[in-house]
């Protein structure tokens, strides 16, 4: 029996082996299949929906769709004076979204990279404020920058500061950096992480090498810690871009668009167009400006990710 | 270790900086725990940053009760059972084949996947709402599993690939002679290997998923299946806000959060590795 | 034998017949969903009356579905989601005028002149709200608060610094000197939203351009580059220029303006009958505060009432009806005054003993006196935004109150 059973894989064993390459080439498919599925059907459909309803001019309430063709896109590149503003918020956000938190991250990363207990609870401090719901986090801020009773006003003219103290929310000026600051507390912690996970990975012997060459701090840092990190920066870059243009919730929460429409972001003004002013054609389109801003913008760093 | 006097001298101002520096971070926090432990009209008649007159203890529990919470943190947490493992795992399976398999469009695919990471949350949230009406799962809990799992997926297979990429072909070779299939090769070694990783992509999803509000506040109006963050909102009024409910339901929210932060922590410096590597 | 047969049949007749009930009360048990702003404080007001409806009404089963949140900023945005994916609730709350408007142009809600005819509402409710929720002659609502707004203050500042209620605009201007003059600030306001600020923008104009014009321009049949405009938006300017105002407020919540008023900074805020049950929750004297309606020549003073809705395609309009008739019945009413204050229902008034802001408000509201709207109750939001921007740059000092009042009548202009 044992022999006749071995004879019958010996027999089917080319046929197996046809078939396992006909299987080599639709298991990848199969352990995509869940992904695929869910990611197309929840993220990918909406998002053709509101290409499609992009081309209108709808409420979001009626039954009536007017055809506008790329009139919304047009508007909102050429003729809509918030969303040209909007978009230089949204890039000036990003700008210091890729430099400020991510240059802070790196250097409390390699601050506390250590295995020191103090430097763990410092960690967890510097990472606490992402735990925070938003909506204590606009409340709080709204709080600290208060012109009235805000702790930061009352510390500044205690230190003398009396001229720097002020409506830092409420001035045309100030309003989007003094929510960047916000924005840099809440979101130093996740490129502090990377960049912690990253020095991870560096060798030890490079450094013990550096040491016994008699190099110092600075030039161990910069010849072995910066190369080191090079993986790590492409992603925290690359993130800080992504995250920068689609900034939404804090202005939300922390001005509303104010003052006028001085703090406006393209994720703001998209949700104002959508669900108050009842433009959802519109907004659909803002939306995939935000998208198409973030892919071109996405597509070298990308190529590079996928690259074997 | 061995460090000259002046390399020990800048340790010690760095270190130093970076303690006052957290202070500075734990501001916020202070003015949180100063307003959740107060009454109402010494908070307000005295300032939110002044001292306390007395220390009110109670309004934790008020917060919980009037609230509601009970119902809140059952939902969020039923919510965080279900669906972080069942998004790393669908993640991990598809991050399996991208790291490790050679077939047609696989670069295409990832970018596909990556796409994901350019798309505002709040656009979908109308033809959502339509689809889970569709479903019949409109205003439960089951509604906002599809929408997180679908927002997560870009962020944890990218993670999930570079760390894939890292575990040497020769130990699924040496897998595949004594015969494994690929399924026992992704249970039996993968996920295995990949423990850090998993542990830091399931602290980063419980923090996305316990804090995500606008798909929560829209998805799901009955108080029966609403999650924390969007609990909290009932503590701000048409016309007035319960300052220090909210604070302290902020606190009790927190909570949970922080604590698989702090438990976890050594896995997820270890984990990104992984996916930094990658 | 027979015994058993006897139990057994009577087991199953009586598991028939409970089954039958079970199937009756499924049946019977209409599910209305009932959608509003409501925040913890008024959940707990409304618990014990919904509760009686349902045990007055045992067919019906209330489900109650709450999105709070500070003034018109999220429940709107929500309620317009579950409105476009068809899946409205039976009844919902809403403000009046223009922020109802999209709700009623998308068709949306259902007409309600058959309801108000078959339950009798048409005597239930002051005529001014009514015609407030009229549109082009049908009406979509049902009254549900009457609000009135006007100047609260602290009577101890009053006492202080000589100070009475004014009989005009410019006593009201010499008060804020005085306050000024003693370091202290006339009024506080939070000019996040833009609403809040709006309030005095409003008094303004009700002032400079009087009862008529104030109609037109809301109504956009008259203009807003005229002169009364831009004295109402220089006088905005004035009262920023002189420290009247608690400064650099354009993004402080509306909810966070009354503190300086509660430290004792500034004398004054702009709110309606709700700061009365604001004050107990702040745990301030009430008796250390009162209001006055802003002096006018016109004698009006702001109002905009709330109002019930029933969506066109509500799953049970019947049911909601039922509902609605029954909270705005004033025989209801009568037994829960703290859920019911400010209700629109005539002879629903509070008790003045314990509520006596409350019942002066009533009394107000009752009058024949005249009203003027919000004037996010009067324009769309998508215009609202433009006359809060054009606000918000006259306090930042970066338009004149020529370019603002020109502002507006060009986003008016090209709205039409």
């Amino acid at each position: 029996m044992p022999a006749s059973l071995l004879k019958f894989f010996v027999t089917v064993s080319p046929m197996a082996g046809k078939h396992a390459r006909v299987i080599r080439s639709a298991t990848p498919w199969l352990f995509l299949a869940p992904a695929v599925f869910v990611y197309s059907m929840f993220l990918v459909g909406p998002m053709l929906f509101t290409l499609y309803t992009s081309f209108y001019e709808w409420d979001g309430l009626s039954d009536t769709m007017i055809y506008v063709g790329l009139r919304n896109y047009i508007d909102i590149l050429f003729n809509d004076e918030v969303s040209q503003l909007a978009l230089r918020n949204n890039l000036l956000w990003t700008a210091g979204a890729v430099t400020i938190p991510t240059l802070l991250g790196l250097l409390l990363a390699v601050g506390l990279n250590s295995v020191s207990p103090v430097k763990k609870l410092l960690r967890t401090l510097y990472y606490m404020p992402a735990v925070l719901p938003l909506i204590s986090v606009g409340l709080i801020w709204g709080w600290m920058y208060n012109p009235h009773f805000g702790v930061i006003n009352v510390f500044l003219r205690a230190v003398g500061l009396e001229q720097w103290a002020g409506g830092w929310l409420s001035s045309y000026s100030m309003a989007l950096p003094a929510t960047f600051i916000t924005y840099v507390w809440s979101h130093v912690g996740f490129p502090m992480m990377l960049y912690l996970a990253g020095l991870q990975a560096i060798p030890r012997e490079q450094y013990e090498a550096a040491r016994i060459d008699g190099a110092g701090l600075w030039s161990t840092f910069r010849n072995i810690t910066l190369p080191g990190l090079a993986e790590t920066h492409v992603i925290v870059l690359s993130l800080a871009v992504f995250n920068g243009f689609r900034v939404f919730d804090l202005i939300y929460t922390m001005t509303y668009g104010g003052p006028g429409r001085s703090t406006h972001v393209l994720g703001t003004w998209m949700y104002f167009q959508t669900f108050q002013y009842y433009e959802a054609g519109y907004g659909a389109a803002l939306s995939w400006v935000i998208a198409a801003i973030v892919l071109v913008v996405a597509i070298p760093y990308i190529r590079r990710m996928s690259r074997d | 270790m061995i460090a000259s006097g002046r390399e020990r001298g800048f340790m010690m101002v760095s270190n130093i900086l970076l303690i006052i520096f957290a202070i500075v971070w734990l501001m916020p926090f202070v003015t949180i725990l100063l307003s959740a432990t107060r009454t109402q009209g010494d908070l307000i008649s005295n300032g939110v940053f002044s001292i306390p007159k007395s220390i009110r203890w109670e309004n934790f529990v008020d917060a919980w009760n009037t609230g509601g919470f009970t119902d809140y943190f059952k939902n969020s947490l039923l919510l965080i059972l279900f669906k972080v493992p069942l998004g790393i795992l669908i993640a991990s399976l598809a991050a399996y084949p991208l790291a490790k398999m050679q077939f047609r469009g696989r670069g295409l695919i990832f970018i596909f996947f990556l796409i994901g990471l350019a798309v505002p949350v709040q656009v979908t949230l109308q033809p959502l709402l339509v689809m889970m009406k569709d479903l019949g799962i409109a205003n439960s809990l089951a509604a906002l599993v599809p929408p997180y799992l679908a927002f997560g997926l870009p962020f944890q297979i990218f993670v999930m690939r570079g760390f894939f990429r890292l575990l040497p072909n020769e130990l699924l070779e040496a897998a595949r002679v004594d015969g494994a299939s690929n399924t026992a090769i992704f249970f039996k070694i993968m996920l295995p290997l990949s423990l850090p990783a998993l542990a830091t992509l399931a602290i980063i999803d419980t923090l996305a998923t316990w804090n995500e509000f606008l798909i929560a506040l829209v998805l799901i109006s009955g108080k029966a299946s609403r999650t924390v963050p969007v609990g909290l909102l009932q503590f701000q009024g048409e016309f007035s806000s319960q300052y220090t409910l909210l604070m302290a339901g902020v606190l009790i929210s927190i909570l949970p959060v922080l604590a698989v932060f702090v438990f976890l922590q050594k896995y997820f410096v270890a984990g990104l590795t992984g996916g930094v590597k990658g | 034998m027979k015994l058993t047969q006897l139990g057994t049949t009577k087991l199953l007749l009586g598991t028939a017949a409970s089954l039958m009930m079970l199937a009756a009360n499924a049946e019977a048990q209409e599910k209305i969903r009932f959608f509003t702003i409501f925040d913890a404080t008024q959940v707990e007001l409304w618990t014990p009356v919904i509760e009686a409806f349902e045990a007055a009404n045992p067919e019906y089963e209330v489900e109650l579905e709450t999105v709070a949140g500070s003034g018109a900023a999220v429940y709107p945005d929500v309620l317009r989601t579950s409105m476009a994916s068809g899946d409205p609730a039976d009844v919902f709350f809403m403000w009046g005028g223009s922020i109802a408007q999209p709700f009623i142009d998308a068709g949306q809600v259902k007409e309600l002149s058959a309801e108000y005819d078959a339950h009798g509402w048409n005597d239930r409710f002051p005529p001014w709200i009514r015609d407030r929720l009229s549109s082009d002659g049908k009406i979509y609502g049902v009254p549900y608060h009457a609000r009135g707004m006007g100047i609260w203050y602290r009577k101890d500042m009053f006492e202080e610094f000589g100070l009475s209620e004014p009989a005009s605009y410019e006593e009201l201007e010499g008060m804020c000197q005085t306050l000024a003059d003693n370091g202290k600030y006339c009024a506080s306001f939070g000019g996040k939203f833009g609403w809040h600020t709006m309030r005095l923008v409003d008094y303004f104009l009700e002032d400079t351009c009087g009862a008529e014009v104030h109609d037109a321009i809301n109504a956009r049949t008259d203009t807003w580059d005229q002169p009364c405009v831009v004295e109402a938006f220089a006088r905005l300017q004035k009262w920023v220029d002189n420290k009247w105002l608690v400064p650099d407020f354009l993004t402080v919540a509306p909810n966070d303006a009354r503190m300086p008023m509660y430290l004792g900074d500034a004398a004054m805020v702009y709110e309606g009958p709700w700061f009365e049950r604001v004050l107990a929750a702040d745990e301030q004297d009430s008796s250390n505060f009162e209001f006055f309606l802003p002096p006018t020549p016109s004698g009006r003073y702001h109002a905009f009432p709330e109002q019930w809705m029933i969506p066109a395609g509500a799953a049970n309009p019947t049911g909601a009806a039922v509902f609605v008739d029954w909270i705005t019945d004033a025989e209801n009413q009568v037994n829960w005054p703290a859920t019911f204050a400010g209700s629109a229902t005539i002879g629903v008034t509070p008790d003045c003993g314990e509520q006596p802001h409350g019942c002066k408000w009533a009394e107000i509201l009752g009058s024949d006196r005249g009203t003027y709207p919000p004037t996010d109750q009067a324009f769309s939001k998508e215009l609202i935004d433009s006359f809060f921007e054009a606000q918000d740059s006259v306090v930042a000092g970066r338009m004149t109150p020529e370019e603002a009042a020109a502002l507006i009548q060009k986003r008016v202009e090209a709205a039409m």
